[in-house]
């Protein structure tokens, strides 16, 4: 038998954490490719500390539903879990196979680029230039979370679906605020590249940007901005994805 | 199975299942009432035990979005808190979706039930909990004893949560608290403890001034005679332990100032 553990944040504040999570293994669930499919989180329940009791299977994968490489995939969720490295062998017989983080992974540019088809569809983007703006977290301690970032921009820039793609940081140089501002295009798409709603994307992004709703209308440009990617339904396939390649590693 | 042992998750859901089918009635478990049904299994909230009025449901995910919010449609951060919504009933149709929808309602409940049960339940104590932690909870390690002490009567009590704590400050070093007599063992300090902890660790940082408070004592107490004044609480979530209306926080406050506050001066 086998089994997926997904592995979200949490919060100890917010519902809209967790929701993608069980969201996403309710979709791999139904989808009959693990015997089982359980959530865990960080900073709720049940805890990386308790989800392994919790599983029948002994063949388990563990995949972390985070963006980039950094603390919590390299530090919090192997120590939670009592993980080793790549393959753990554990006392009780089961063998736990830990994946990396999602946003470096070769379909995470299928899913933004879903996820902007979604907020577009319907709407007229002929007349004037389009651009796509990736939105990420940024921070000065932590590379990866903006290399996920640059990393992702670059794949899509190579597929010419968009005239433009550009980065813009909360936290960061280049501000999103300059990048939405300053960008040479008729209609801007930004995609959060998060896991989840959280204050940023619902409160703080909309204020700075002066958004009106998931489409705002401007004399120079139309801006789209809806929810962050990792709440989109591909994302779920991105995790078995992930999962599927982690098997290879089984031999 | 590539095991050595039989899984014990697997084990558990048995265990539950027939110590639920022994009973005509039903078992309490948390703030549930389970009970053996025609084809499978019924839950309810404990309290809705005679009511015939309910929302039907079916299925593990129903007991998720059950478990997710309370009543009020708040976010629900511990789900052993004794806020589980009410007005419904939901069936499983076997032991695995039984045990599904038991681990959304109490998630890991089952499998510790189980395993204190047989005598195998490891327990962690607080130090070793808290000596594993990082980054902005680094700091939980430095509350003292007693720190520990208060804020697990604060946090952990039934009021606040049904789980029956089993870990201590130590191993020589129970709690010297009212457990409970609920199903549910705790076997390590949770996650939201750790968080209620770490404000308790800044509160001890403090200093006093000449009549013995601290400032965070003075801003809840300016705060809350203030609410009081015009008739409501200031609301904070559960897990917002940063505000003065915080029940956990209030709780703490309760414990370690009302008493200093009652004291007699000394002249
Ligand atoms: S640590 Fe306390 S609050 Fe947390 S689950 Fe255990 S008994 Fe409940």
């Amino acid at each position: 038998m086998k089994a997926l553990v997904i592995v979200g944040h949490g919060s100890h504040l917010n519902a809209d954490s967790s929701l993608p999570v069980y969201e996403h293994a309710e979709r791999i669930r139904a989808s009959g490719e693990y015997d089982e499919v359980a959530e865990c989180f960080w900073k709720e329940e049940p805890s990386m500390r308790h989800v392994l009791d919790t599983v029948e299977a002994g063949e388990v994968y563990v995949v972390p539903a985070f963006i980039s490489e950094g603390y919590f995939t390299q530090q919090v969720i192997p120590r939670e879990l009592g993980l080793e490295g790549e393959v753990t062998h554990r006392p009780d017989g089961k063998t736990v196979y830990y994946a990396g983080p999602l946003g470096t992974f070769e379909l995470m540019a299928d899913v933004i680029l879903e996820r902007a088809a979604d907020l577009t569809a319907g709407h007229d983007l002929s007349g004037g230039r389009r651009a796509l703006v990736l939105l990420g977290h940024g921070t000065d301690r932590n590379q990866n979370s903006s290399g996920v970032i640059y990393l992702n921009a670059g794949r899509i820039r190579e597929r010419g679906v968009y005239d433009l793609v550009e980065v813009g940081f909360l936290d960061q140089e280049p501000e999103i605020v300059d990048v939405v501002e300053n960008i040479p295009a008729g209609h801007v798409v930004v995609i959060p590249v998060f896991v989840a709603e959280g204050w940023h994307t619902k409160e703080t992004i909309p204020e700075d940007l002066e958004l009106t709703g998931e489409v705002t209308r401007r004399p120079d440009k139309t801006i789209y901005y809806g929810a962050p990617v990792g709440t989109h339904p591909a994302m779920a396939d991105l995790i078995a994805a992930r999962a599927r390649e982690l098997a290879l590693v089984r031999g | 199975m590539s095991g050595a042992d039989r899984p014990v998750a697997a084990a558990a859901r048995e265990a539950f299942a027939e110590w639920v089918a022994a009973s005509r009635e039903g078992r309490r478990f948390g703030q549930l009432l389970v009970r053996r049904a025609e084809d499978g299994y019924e839950l309810r909230h404990l309290a809705d035990a005679g009511r015939e009025d309910l929302r039907p449901l079916a299925g593990p995910a129903a007991a998720r979005e059950i478990a997710r919010t309370t009543e009020g449609g708040e976010h629900r951060p511990l789900k052993t808190s004794p806020n589980l919504r009410r007005g419904w009933t939901l069936r499983v149709e076997d032991e695995r979706e039984l045990a599904a929808a038991l681990n959304y309602l109490y998630p890991a409940a089952l499998v510790h039930w189980h395993l204190e049960r047989a005598g195998r339940l490891p327990v962690t104590h607080y130090r070793e909990t808290a000596g594993r932690q990082s980054g902005i909870y680094e700091i939980v390690r430095n509350l003292s004893d007693e720190g520990v002490q208060a804020a697990a009567r604060a946090h952990c009590e039934d009021e606040v949560c049904l789980k029956r704590p089993l870990w201590g400050v130590d191993a020589g070093t129970p709690l010297k608290m009212e457990p409970g007599e609920g199903e549910i063992p705790c076997p390590e300090p949770c996650s939201l403890f750790i968080s209620f902890a770490r404000q308790i660790t800044l509160f001890e940082r403090e200093g006093r001034d000449a009549s013995g408070l601290t400032a965070s004592e003075r801003r809840d107490l300016a705060a809350l005679v203030e609410a009081a004044a015009a008739g409501e609480l200031p609301p904070a979530r559960e897990g917002e332990f940063s505000l003065p209306g915080n029940r956990r926080r209030l709780r703490y406050r309760a414990l370690t100032l009302v008493p200093r506050l009652r004291e007699p001066l000394a002249d």
